[in-house]
C-alpha cells in the first residue's frame, strides 16, 4: 500500500542528494535544539521578576561641582521637594541605582569574628525608610526602618548598623529554617545587625549575577562626593514626573550635574546582552528554517522534473493524483525521518559541547522532541507545493517519447 | 577561456533564475549571519598594544585572602585582578622597568570659571606620568607632569583632544585652569585622541568603554579623598584601620589599583621577577601575602584572554554561526547538484565535441564561484545589516565594535567563495563525469 520498496529503490539510486538532504536537516536539527535552549534559559531570566516597580521609577544621580559641598543636607531638601510633586509616590535615597550594573556587595555570616570560609554575599544598599514605596516593593515580615534608625556617615568610618531589611531570598540563604525575623548577621565583626523586616523581592545590583536576589538594606545615608535617589511615580505618571523632577532639582540648584534615567532603561541596559543573544539566536533559528525550506522545494522540484516520465507512466497506468502527491510526501519524510534521526544524535554531542565548554543549560528531550516535530512539519509543508504539482503531470507525457 | 567560462555561468544562471536565486540567497545568507558574528568576535578579540606587546606587561600580586578564593571565583587560586594602594607605593620606587604606571578610573564635575559651559561629569583616569609613553599616546599640546606630581599633590590635568574642543574650543590650552569637582587644575599637556577597542590597559571596567577625557596624577589621593570609580574589593576586617579614615582606606589590603610595567629585556624581566619575589617574601615576614607565593606578570594579548573579552556568549554564536555556514554549503550543494544535472545534456553535447572532462569540470567549478561572490557581495550586505541590528540591540555596548573594515569585507567575500567552491566540488565532478553517448542519443 505504502509502495515502499519502490521507493527505497528510486531513494538508492538518488542517494546523494536525498542524503544532503538528511544531512542539512540533521544539522538544522543540532543547530536549532541547542539554539533554542538557550533562548528559553534567557527569556527566563529576562522574566524573572524585579521585585520592584520598574515601569513608574525614575533615577537621579547627581554629582556637586564645589568641593565643600553639604550632602546630607542638599539630600534632605531636594527629597522634601521631590515628594511634593504631583504623581509622586515617594522617593529616597539610595547608595547604588537598583539593577544598574553598580553596586556593592558584603559577606554575612551567622556568627560574630568569622573569617571568609563560610560567609554569603548580597547586596548592600544604604537608604531611607521610604525606598519600600519608592521601590514599590512588598514588606512581607516584621517591620520597616524607623526615622530615628538612619544614620549618616562617612565612607572612612568603618559603620555598621544595628538593623537591617533583607530580601526573603537573602534570608532563606542565611536561615533556612524560615526564622530568620529577629536573628543576627554578622559582616565579620563583632557588631550584631538585626534583621527587623524581610521584603518579598529585590533582584539587586547586578542581573546576570548568580547570586542576584541576596540583598540587605540598611538605613543610612554615606557621606560621600555623590547622591543619588530612586522615585516612584504613580502608574502613567513617570515620563511627566521625570520631567518635573529634572526642572525642579535644577532650579533648587544649577551648580550640580544630573543624570536622570528611567529604570525601564537601566533594565534594558542590564538585560541587553541576554535580550542580544535571544534575538540573535531566534533570527539564526528562524532564517535556517526557512532555507532549508527552500532548499527542500528547490529539490523536490527538480526530482520530480527528472521524474515526470515515470510519473506519467505510472499515472497511464492507473495511479491517482492523491497516489503520486502521497509518494512524494512519503518519500520526503522518509528522508526528514532519517535527518531528524542523526540530528537527535547530533543535538546531544553539540549540547554535550556546550554545556562542558560553555556551561550552558542541558537541551531537555522535549525541547528536542518539540524541534523534530516543527522541522518535520515544515519539510511536509516545503514538499507539499512540489508534490501537488507532480499529481498535475498529465499521463499523456508518458507516451510522447518513449 | 577563463572569460568564456564566466559568460557561459552567468549565461546558464540567467537560464534558471529560480534555481540561482535560491543558492545565492543561500550563499548570502550563510556568509551574512557568520560574519556578523564574526566581525562582532574579530573586533572583540583585537589588541591596540600588538606593537608593544613582547615589552608591555600587566602587573597581579597575589595578596588575596588564604582562606576563600578572590570574589567567589570558581578557581580558587585566581589572583586579584588589582593591587593595593600600599603595594603600588613600594613598586612605584623600584627602577627596574623602563617605564611603569599605576591607575585606576575616576570621575569629576568639570567646570570653568566666568564660562558659560554647562558643568559636566568628566571620566578621569588618576596614574602616573609613563602612562602616556608607555601606552604610546602622543601629545598634541605640552607633555605630561613631572615625577614628583606622582608622589606630591599638585594639581595638573592631561586633557583628550575632544575635552579640550568642548573646553577651549581646541586652541592650545597648556596653562589654562579648569575645576575638578571644584578644585581648580592646570591643564599641561593635550593629548590625541585615544579610545583603543578593547581597552586592553583597563579591562575591569567594561572593556568596550571609551577611555577618559582627563588624566590627573597619582599623588592626589590624599588632598581629594579619591575613592575609585572602578572595582574596589576587599577581604579583610582590619580593626586596627578603623577611625584612621581615608588613611586607613589607603593602607588596607583593599585591591582597586591596575598596574603596568615596560620592561624591555628578558634580563630585565628577570631582575623585576626576582624583586617582586624578593618583595612578597619580606611582606610575608610581616604576616601579609598569607597564600603561596605568586605573582603575575602578562602580555597584553594574555591580558584580553585571562579577563575574558570575547565571552562564552560570543564563542557559542561563533561556532553556531560557523554551523549555519556549514547547512548552507549543504543546501547549495543540493541546490548546485539539480541545477547541473538539468543542465546535463548540454555538457554531454560539448563533450561530444571534444571538451574534456577537465575542462567541463572546470567550467562548472567557475560557475560556482559565481554564485560564491555573488552571494559574498549580498553577505556583505546583510551582515551590515546585521550589524546595524546588533548595535542597537546591544544598547551602547557594541557601537566602537560593530563595524566591518575593509578585512572582513574581503573576509566575507573568500568566505562565499571558498563555500560555494567547495559546495561545487561534487557536483561538477559528478557532471563531468556522465556518459555523453546517454544524452545524444534522445537528442
Amino acid at each position: 500500500m505504502f509502495e515502499l520498496k519502490p521507493m527505497l529503490s528510486a531513494l538508492w539510486r538518488n542517494k546523494v542528494a536525498a542524503l544532503l538532504i538528511a544531512v542539512q536537516l540533521a544539522l538544522t536539527l543540532a543547530i536549532v535544539g541547542n539554539a533554542s535552549v538557550i533562548v528559553d534559559d534567557r527569556q527566563d531570566r529576562i522574566a524573572r521578576p524585579t521585585g520592584m516597580a520598574v515601569e513608574d521609577i525614575v533615577s537621579v544621580t547627581f554629582h556637586p561641582t564645589n568641593s565643600d559641598f553639604d550632602l546630607s543636607g542638599a539630600v534632605q531638601a531636594d527629597l522634601d521637594m521631590i515628594r511634593r510633586i504631583p504623581g509622586v509616590i515617594n522617593a529616597t535615597h539610595t547608595s547604588h541605582i537598583p539593577i544598574s550594573g553598580s553596586g556593592s556587595s558584603s559577606d554575612f555570616y551567622r556568627e560574630p569574628n568569622q573569617n571568609s570560609l563560610d560567609g554569603e554575599t548580597a547586596n548592600i544598599y544604604y537608604t531611607g525608610p521610604e525606598f519600600i514605596e519608592a521601590l514599590g516593593i512588598k514588606l512581607i515580615a516584621g517591620r520597616n526602618f524607623t526615622p530615628a534608625e538612619m544614620k549618616i556617615f562617612n565612607p572612612d568610618d568603618h559603620y555598621t548598623s544595628p538593623v537591617t531589611i533583607v530580601t526573603q531570598q537573602f534570608a532563606d540563604v542565611m536561615f533556612p529554617d524560615g526564622n530568620a525575623l529577629g536573628q543576627f548577621l554578622y559582616t565579620g565583626k563583632n557588631d550584631p545587625i538585626e534583621i527587623v523586616g524581610i521584603v518579598e523581592r529585590h533582584l539587586g545590583a547586578w542581573v546576570t549575577w548568580p547570586l542576584a536576589g541576596n540583598v540587605a538594606f540598611y538605613p543610612a545615608l554615606m557621606d560621600i562626593s555623590f547622591g543619588r535617589y530612586v522615585i516612584r511615580a504613580e502608574p502613567g505618571k513617570r515620563d511627566q514626573v521625570l520631567k518635573q523632577v529634572e526642572e525642579k532639582l535644577a532650579q533648587r540648584d544649577s551648580q550640580r550635574v544630573i543624570h536622570i534615567k528611567t529604570l525601564s532603561e537601566e533594565f534594558d541596559e542590564g538585560y541587553a546582552k541576554d535580550n542580544l543573544m535571544v534575538k540573535v539566536l531566534s533570527a539564526v533559528i528562524a532564517m535556517l528554517t526557512f532555507i532549508i525550506a527552500l532548499g527542500i522545494v528547490g529539490l523536490t522540484f527538480f526530482w520530480i522534473n527528472q521524474r515526470r516520465k515515470q510519473i506519467g507512466v505510472r499515472r497511464a497506468l492507473g495511479a491517482t493524483r492523491a497516489n503520486i502527491s502521497r509518494y512524494f510526501l512519503l518519500e520526503n519524510c522518509l528522508i526528514a525521518g532519517t535527518g531528524i534521526a542523526i540530528g537527535m544524535a547530533a543535538a546531544q554531542i553539540g549540547n554535550h559541547f556546550m554545556v562542558s565548554n560553555f556551561s550552558q543549560p542541558a537541551l531537555p528531550l522535549s525541547v528536542m522532541l518539540a524541534c523534530s516535530l516543527i522541522l518535520l512539519a515544515v519539510s511536509l509543508a516545503a514538499a507539499l507545493v512540489p508534490a501537488l504539482r507532480a499529481a498535475n503531470i498529465s499521463p499523456a507525457t508518458a507516451t510522447r517519447s518513449v | 577561456m577563463f572569460g568564456y567560462y564566466i559568460s557561459l555561468a552567468l549565461r546558464s544562471l540567467r537560464g534558471t533564475p529560480v534555481l540561482s536565486a535560491l543558492m545565492v540567497a543561500a550563499i548570502a545568507v550563510g556568509v551574512g549571519a557568520s560574519m556578523t558574528v564574526l566581525t562582532l568576535n574579530y573586533m572583540m578579540s583585537q589588541n591596540a598594544l600588538a606593537h608593544k606587546d613582547q615589552v608591555l606587561y600587566a602587573v597581579q600580586l597575589d595578596s588575596w585572602d588564604p582562606n576563600s578564593s578572590y570574589r567567589g571565583d570558581r578557581n580558587p587560586t585566581r589572583m586579584p585582578w588589582e593591587l593595593t594602594y600600599q603595594d603600588t607605593q613600594v613598586l612605584l620606587r623600584s627602577d627596574i622597568p623602563s617605564r611603569q604606571v599605576a591607575m585606576h578610573r575616576w570621575g569629576a564635575t568639570v567646570t570653568q570659571d566666568d564660562s558659560e559651559l554647562r558643568p559636566f561629569i568628566g571620566q578621569v583616569r588618576v596614574t602616573t606620568r609613563d602612562f602616556f609613553a608607555l601606552f604610546d599616546v602622543s601629545f598634541l599640546y605640552g607633555g605630561t607632569w613631572e615625577k614628583n606630581s606622582d608622589n606630591n599633590s599638585i594639581q595638573q590635568v592631561v586633557i583628550t583632544q575632544r575635552t579640550n574642543e568642548k573646553l577651549f574650543g581646541g586652541e592650545n590650552s597648556v596653562g589654562r585652569t579648569i575645576n575638578l569637582n571644584g578644585n581648580p587644575f592646570t591643564v599641561i599637556g593635550v593629548i590625541e585622541n585615544w579610545n583603543p577597542v578593547p581597552k586592553v590597559h583597563d579591562l575591569n571596567n567594561g572593556a568596550f568603554n571609551d577611555s577618559e577625557a582627563l588624566y590627573i596624577p597619582f599623588g592626589l589621593h590624599r588632598k581629594l579623598g579619591i575613592y575609585s570609580w572602578g572595582n574596589t574589593n576587599s577581604w579583610k576586617h582590619e580593626k586596627e584601620l578603623e577611625g584612621r579614615g581615608y588613611e586607613g582606606f589607603l593602607q588596607s589590603e583593599m585591591v582597586w589599583i591596575q598596574y603596568w610595567v615596560e620592561l624591555e629585556s628578558d634580563e630585565q624581566k628577570q631582575r623585576y621577577e626576582d624583586f617582586l619575589s624578593g618583595y612578597i617574601r619580606e611582606q610575608k615576614a610581616q604576616g601579609r601575602f598569607e597564600r603561596p607565593l605568586k605573582f603575575g606578570l602578562t602580555r597584553p594579548s594574555e591580558w584580553l584572554v585571562v579577563n575574558q573579552v570575547l565571552r562564552d556568549d560570543n564563542r557559542i554564536l561563533g561556532w553556531l554561526s560557523l554551523a549555519f555556514l556549514l547547512v548552507c554549503v549543504v543546501n547549495a550543494v543540493a541546490l548546485l547538484l539539480a541545477k547541473f544535472l538539468r543542465k546535463a545534456p548540454e555538457a554531454g553535447v560539448r563533450r561530444a565535441l571534444g571538451a574534456s572532462r577537465k575542462s567541463i569540470f572546470t567550467q562548472h567549478l567557475i560557475e560556482s564561484a559565481c554564485i560564491g561572490i555573488i552571494g559574498g557581495l549580498l553577505g556583505i550586505l546583510l551582515s551590515t545589516l546585521g550589524l546595524v541590528a546588533v548595535k542597537s540591540l546591544a544598547m551602547g555596548f557594541a557601537d566602537r565594535i560593530a563595524h566591518m573594515d575593509w578585512v572582513m569585507m574581503f573576509a566575507a567575500v573568500g568566505l562565499a567563495v571558498v563555500a560555494s567552491l567547495l559546495a561545487g566540488i561534487y557536483p561538477a565532478w559528478r557532471i563531468s563525469h556522465t556518459n555523453p553517448s546517454i544524452y545524444l542519443k534522445t537528442q
